[in-house]
């Protein structure tokens, strides 16, 4: 939730921000956020054009050992000198580092996010000269390229030139240097690094470069002192024959990233953005630097491993703008390329930067996977539907909404509580009147096997009689001020303290606050939810924390974009430590990075009751997904104002067919529980979290495959369809998984959508019709409040639970139906993940994961992890066969024998249901149409 | 009621029929008594719908074959399926189908989880004895209202009244009072004209005419002085007396009377008055300057007593309006709401204290002290079959967001008069439970648990 909404209860001391904070109208204030000409780096980075770089190789320094190249770059305007380092790494990725040869004193590189040190593959020396050197990246006739005057990298495949690195001479790397406000120390400049020979020279150039912004800068009220002075670092990468590049999340824009020539770079720094607008690259929430580049032949990504703020300027191409050395002269290079161009700003760190080069897509994300992890496999349960509002106000009131969900027969499995439910926002405590006895509360759901999540947010009140509060402050656990102090910054509870999350110790001590005696009125049912994790600050420059603040001996400055997944891994290691390592946590968050989807779920922040908003949730769940955070969803009825019904119903409809499927409302909206617009509309809410329901295990098979692979659950089509140029920049529709496509109504009085269905030698059939329809065309699809364009591909068999009881957990001993949707070849293949749905029992093999294949009639079942053990109750009541012909006998085949299944064929929709097979999930079996 | 006066007997009703449902649901479990004629032991089954035939070893073997879920009644195969909980000794209830065996007791007599981990008790006869002592107390409390609402009824009828009379007589006041004024009206107008003539006079020295202007006038200025006497000393006076005074007196009278009011009187005239030592002719010029004043002053005192008794009229006008608008409200077919008007209730809620008074305001305080408006009546929102069960309160003080904050009051029925709770479920939404015996119907005798079987 936003924090301006804080002011009205904050009293005339701050009337002069209420006003500043209603003089706008219902968009964000843009004027609160910085523009790339308002930060000073991205302003100074900026203002250099390509051409001839100044840094140069010094290719005599070149040292290769079995795992890595170094080299030594020279500047040759200012004569510092850089230290490149080339890595391969195991699985296609190449890994290139650039820091100061010798910094002032150490530059941050970012910790925690790689999930270890990744594994090298040798490099060989292919050839080299005086202008350069190549070295062989392992198979597929793959080198680099690194040239020296001046330097750049080029990555090559054969004659095709994959990547170049510098090819427009922007790396820009500035180094660290002593103040020289005064002229007691002009030679100071000169002490490191820089060439003896010309300091004439040398000296010149710095004091051109003395501008505004580099040892101070100020915006709006707030001044940052810049202790360290400038110290940005940039690059470019240059993307021959690709005209799409997605990624970079998180943005309220399309999923296919626009060029950034015309306007501000997208910026990449976590803010709690009051009221964000569309279609723009302001940051928002949270932060992956991982951009994907596609194009028919290849996908590749380009991870930039740095927590600074971030800008990221996107071109595409013109014709001639890459002059390729003499190096690559044999390269077939034509300038009719498409090529599009990259360039990342971050302000400080160093350039840590991983090449991802495919060449498929499933490869980049098991590259991205091999360096971040996948994701969390999380609790079964969690992949059912949410019911959050800020606030549900007292325990009867949860009581009654509870209540709600029976009388009107909706399922559900979590319900949440917002800030308000705390002591007076202290988290970790309960109302004493309002929550007087949560574990009763709790227990209550628990009886209907539903659970909760209560909001704990990383601002910690000021209050000497605050348990918490005291005890970070006596570990000395906050983050520092510049001076030395507590910082302290103004949040939900009034005045807060930040703990510091980039520390182990704090880490660990947060985790064990989690634990059932120290979070009192805890029980197992009860799950986490991080939101403000930016961090958001109330009075803090963009309503974030200052970044001259101290985090030990790092600015706040180097880890900005770091804190909100320290503090949402922090959370998820409390809820797993309280269980003694058992069971799966479930933390959602709203401040992300790379790696966070190793923690549990995020949500797209504070939208709004708006169409666009609607609209927009796909494609901003489609780039998390490309970049690992599958889990990921958005408010359904939007956070700010309140959805007419229409939209409320098509956001159910949407939200269904999204992996994180919550209901959110801010305090100041009419409440919107699923039955108060009519019994009409109950119903198709009804439905479609019905429909959600018996979907649950097909989610969570691909959530299986998402933490095993790192492969999307939510993709994009061009993810399954790579060569099908069409599919390359749809963002109103998507994949679940490869098999199911689902286009929501996003429209306001649709009568119809037009569904591009790709494949030309595919089939789809609708799920809820089962009419069939071919694959590479644009259907027209008539629609009414109750349709939701869903199909199921031909070639596929998705388990269902059509038993759908008050939550997952009530269904889990229920029996399955097979739908088994068949291609022009009259195959179809699936598979069926089973586990205790909440524990990491999984890891020891304790699972069951069956595949299911039909092929000349015959449809089986087998063991894929013949090692693992694990046994349900489930059963198989049902087999949908969509494009059958008809049977004359259906025999079933298992270990006990054989007998004959009744069956009913629809001719019209040549539709055959084999009726109650029976045998058990977990057992080999064979049905044989006849 | 059988059980009351035999409890044995009961007992022995009971057991005979748990042994009947047993036997019962071995064969169709799930289904009430009058259902029981669409499942008798044949071949085949036809769905309820008539939409199938099915072989009758097909029904309740898990697995859905109607598009009713008629086939399905005792196992959650069906999604729309229902499953009839029989809950002897307590209420029967149909609950979805999709609640049979969810490990979740819903049943009372436990019938729902027959196939399941949970270990339900047969609670039907707790919640049986706790429903009747429940309906016991609710059929107390309802006579115990409804005697009430009775009383109030009667009391409202009389208020109705009084109220109809009081208005009544506030239109009698109104009527006279309007007559009054016309005739003050005149008179000022009177006043006002003579005082115009007096003023003329003096202007153009004629001197020799004000005395004339008197003696014409002599009436009016005698009820000027009547008046002034009325309005400033008292009614003690008597009104005849005063009419046969000598113009000497009348002036000293009025003299006497100003010099009690703030009005200044000039040395000179009072001097002229009670000096008296000059002769008649002196005296005779006096008395005339005197009577140029009094008509000045006159008018004055005449305005002033307009405005007076328009104020009356305006102020009983008032009154008469709002016992309309009083008399306007819906206080229900007898009446029997109307003495909640005039009347505030209070509640505490955490940090808040509600006032609800009925037909006028309702308003939120907090420990601060800051008082907030949550609505003012607007009306009656109840259903169409019981329309006076809810209240709306609407245009209470604006919201951050826009819109005013509305109060929804529901009325239930109680022996006592009294706010039972407010909520707030959406920002500037309040829900008020608001108890009186009025709101008892007797329609709610109905409900019941089936004690006999």
């Amino acid at each position: 939730m936003c924090c301006w909404f804080f002011l009205r209860r904050m009293g005339p001391v701050l009337l002069l921000w209420v006003a500043v904070c209603l003089s706008g109208s219902w968009a964000v204030d843009k004027g609160n956020f910085k523009t790339c000409d308002q930060s000073a780096f991205c302003k100074r980075q900026r203002a250099m054009k390509p051409g001839e770089s100044p840094y140069r190789a010094l290719l005599e320094t070149m040292e290769l050992t079995n795992t890595r190249l170094t080299l030594q770059l020279i500047n040759d305007n200012n004569k510092v000198r850089l230290l490149l380092e080339l890595y391969r790494l195991q699985g296609n990725i190449t890994r290139v580092k650039i820091n100061e040869l010798k910094p002032l004193k150490p530059r941050y590189e970012v910790p925690d996010v790689l999930i270890r040190e990744p594994p090298t593959e040798p490099l060989s020396l292919l050839s080299q000269d005086e202008n350069g050197v190549v070295l062989s990246l392992g198979a597929e006739s793959q080198r680099v390229i690194v040239s020296a005057r001046p330097f750049r990298l080029d990555i090559v495949e054969g004659r095709d030139v994959l990547m170049s690195l510098n090819s427009r001479g922007l790396l820009g790397f500035e180094h660290l240097r002593m103040r020289k406000d005064t002229q007691a120390d002009p030679e100071a400049e000169n002490k490191e690094g820089t060439d003896p020979a010309n300091p004439a020279e040398t000296a010149k150039e710095e004091e051109e470069k003395v501008e505004d912004g580099m040892w101070e800068e100020t915006f709006k009220t707030h001044t940052d002192s810049k202790p360290s002075g400038p110290s940005a670092v940039s690059l470019d990468f240059s993307l021959p024959g690709v005209e799409h590049v997605y990624g970079i999340p998180e943005h309220g824009d399309s999923l296919k990233l626009k060029t950034t020539d015309s306007g501000d770079p997208y910026r990449l720094y976590n803010l709690d953005v009051f009221q964000y607008e569309l279609y723009n690259p302001m940051a928002l929430y949270g932060s992956v630097p991982v951009m994907l580049s596609h194009n028919a032949r290849r996908t590749m990504g380009i991870f930039w491993l740095n927590a600074a703020e971030t800008w990221v300027d996107i071109s595409s191409n013109t014709a001639g703008k890459t002059v390729f050395g003499k190096m690559l002269d044999y390269v077939q290079g034509s300038s009719e390329t498409p090529q599009t161009d990259v360039r990342w700003i971050s302000e400080s760190g160093i350039i840590d930067v991983f090449l991802m080069l495919g060449p498929t897509p499933r490869d980049v994300f098991s590259q991205y996977a091999s360096l971040t992890g996948t994701q969390a496999f999380p609790p079964l349960a969690s992949l059912g539907y949410h019911q959050c509002r800020w606030n549900y106000n007292d325990q009867e009131d949860v009581r009654s909404v509870d209540a709600g969900f029976d009388e009107h027969d909706i399922p559900y499995d979590f319900i949440w509580l917002d800030i308000e439910h705390t002591d007076g926002k202290r988290y970790f405590t309960w109302d004493p009147h309002k929550f007087a006895s949560p574990k009763e509360m709790l227990q209550g759901l628990q009886d209907k096997k539903r659970k909760m999540v209560a909001i704990v947010d990383p601002h910690i009140k000021v209050d000497t009689n605050y348990k918490i509060h005291n005890e970070i402050r006596s570990r000395g656990f906050y983050v520092k001020n510049k001076d030395g102090g507590d910082y302290e910054g103004w949040c939900w509870p009034g005045s807060a303290g930040y703990p510091d999350f980039t520390r182990p110790d704090m880490r660990a001590w947060w985790a064990s606050q989690f634990a059932y005696d120290q979070y009192e009125g805890t029980m197992e049912n009860l799950y986490t939810w991080n939101d403000m994790n930016e961090p958001s600050v109330f009075n803090g420059p963009e309503v974030t924390m200052h970044k001259d603040a101290m985090h030990e001996s790092w600015e706040h400055r180097d880890v900005h974009n770091l804190y909100g997944l320290y503090v949402h891994r922090a959370t998820a290691e409390g809820l797993i430590e309280r269980s003694g390592g058992v069971e799966r946590p479930f933390v959602l968050t709203r401040a992300f990075f790379a790696g966070s989807q190793r923690y549990g779920a995020v949500w797209t922040g504070d939208n709004a009751a708006e169409w666009d908003h609607l609209k927009i949730s796909i494609p901003m769940c489609l780039s998390l997904g490309l970049v690992g955070i599958s889990f990921c969803g958005a408010d359904v009825g939007g956070f700010f104002k309140s959805p007419s019904t229409e939209l409320l119903v098509r956001w159910y409809q949407t939200g269904a067919y999204q992996p994180f499927f919550r209901a959110h409302a801010h305090l100041d909206t009419p409440r919107r529980e699923p039955w108060l617009f009519g019994p009409e509309n109950t119903a198709l809410i009804r439905e479609v979290i019905r429909q959600r329901y018996t979907f649950l295990p097909y989610w969570y098979q691909l959530f299986y495959l998402a933490y095993q692979t790192g492969e999307p659950v939510m993709r994009p089509l061009w993810v399954e369809y790579p060569q099908d140029p069409a599919t390359f920049a749809l963002d109103d529709e998507f994949l679940l998984g490869r098999d199911l496509l689902v286009h929501p109504v996003t429209e306001e009085g649709a009568r119809g959508v037009t569904a591009y269905l790709p494949g030309k030698h595919e089939v789809w059939f609708d799920i809820h019709t089962f009419q069939k329809h071919n694959g590479g065309q644009n259907l027209y699809i008539p629609v009414t409040m109750s349709s939701i364009p869903v199909f199921q591909r031909g070639g596929s068999i998705i388990p269902r639970k059509l038993r759908v009881r008050r939550s997952s957990t009530c269904m889990e001993h229920d029996p399955y139906t097979l739908y088994v949707a068949l291609d022009n070849r009259r195959t179809a293949e699936g598979e069926l993940y089973i586990d205790d749905g909440h524990t990491f029992n999984y890891e020891k093999k304790e699972l069951m994961h069956r595949k299911f294949s039909f092929a000349n009639g015959v449809l089986s079942s087998v063991d894929l992890e013949p090692n693992a053990q694990f046994t349900t109750k489930s059963w198989v009541e049902r087999i949908i066969i969509l494009g059958a012909s008809k049977p004359s006998m259906v025999t079933l085949k298992t270990a006990d024998g054989e007998n004959q299944l009744e069956f009913d064929f629809d001719a019209s929709m040549s539709v055959l249901t084999i009726r109650k097979p029976g045998m058990n999930a977990g057992a080999d079996w064979t049905v044989t149409l006849q | 009621c059988s059980f009351l006066s035999s409890e044995m007997r009961f007992h022995i009703i009971t057991a005979a029929f748990l042994w009947a449902a047993f036997v019962e649901s071995r064969k169709i479990r799930g289904i009430s008594s009058s259902y029981k004629r669409f499942y008798r032991e044949r071949k085949s089954f036809l769905c309820i719908d008539g939409s199938k035939i099915i072989p009758f070893e097909q029904v309740n073997d898990d697995y859905c074959d109607c598009a009713d879920g008629s086939d399905e009644p005792g196992t959650s195969a069906c999604p729309r399926g229902r499953f009839y909980c029989t809950n002897l000794g307590f209420r029967p209830h149909y609950i979805p189908s999709s609640r049979v065996n969810d490990g979740i007791c819903d049943c009372c007599d436990a019938s729902d989880e027959y196939n399941s981990h949970a270990r339900c008790q047969n609670t039907c006869w707790n919640l049986g004895q706790k429903e009747r002592a429940y309906v016991e107390g609710q059929m107390k409390t309802l006579d115990e209202g409804l005697r009430l609402k009775q009383q109030l009824i009667e009391e409202g009828v009389l208020l109705w009244r009084e109220k109809q009379a009081q208005l009544r007589e506030l239109q009698r006041a109104a009527e006279d009072l309007q007559i009054k004024l016309e005739e003050h009206r005149k008179r000022k107008h009177e006043a006002d004209r003579l005082k115009e003539q007096t003023l003329k006079a003096l202007k153009a020295g004629d001197r020799g005419k004000a005395p004339s202007i008197f003696r014409t006038h002599f009436k009016t200025f005698a009820h000027f002085a009547e008046l002034f006497q009325f309005t400033q000393l008292g009614r003690q006076a008597n009104k005849l007396t005063i009419l046969h005074l000598t113009h000497l007196k009348i002036a000293r009278l009025c003299l006497c009377a100003a010099s009690r009011s703030p009005l200044k009187i000039p040395p000179y005239i009072w001097r002229a008055l009670f000096g008296n030592t000059r002769g008649a002719q002196s005296q005779q010029r006096r008395i005339v300057n005197l009577s140029d004043l009094l008509f000045c002053l006159a008018a004055e005192w005449e305005a002033a007593d307009l405005k007076k008794v328009e104020e009356a009229y305006e102020t009983v006008n008032m009154e008469i309006s709002d016992l309309q608008k009083k008399l306007e409200i819906d206080y229900g077919t007898d009446w029997e709401y109307l003495f909640l008007n005039g009347q505030c209730y209070k509640l505490k809620v955490y940090e808040y204290m509600y006032t609800l008074c009925p037909f006028n305001t309702v308003s939120q305080k907090s420990t601060a002290g800051t008082e907030v408006s949550l609505g003012l009546w607007g009306m009656w929102a109840g259903p169409a079959k019981n329309r006076y069960s809810q209240m709306v309160y609407e245009n209470g003080e604006p919201c951050w967001q826009g819109g005013s904050r509305t109060t929804s009051v529901t009325l239930t029925c109680g022996t006592e008069t009294g706010l039972r709770s407010v909520k707030e479920p959406s920002k500037c939404q309040y829900i008020m439970d608001f108890e009186t015996p009025v709101a008892c119907q007797p329609v709610l005798k109905q409900r019941g648990v089936h004690s006999e079987l």
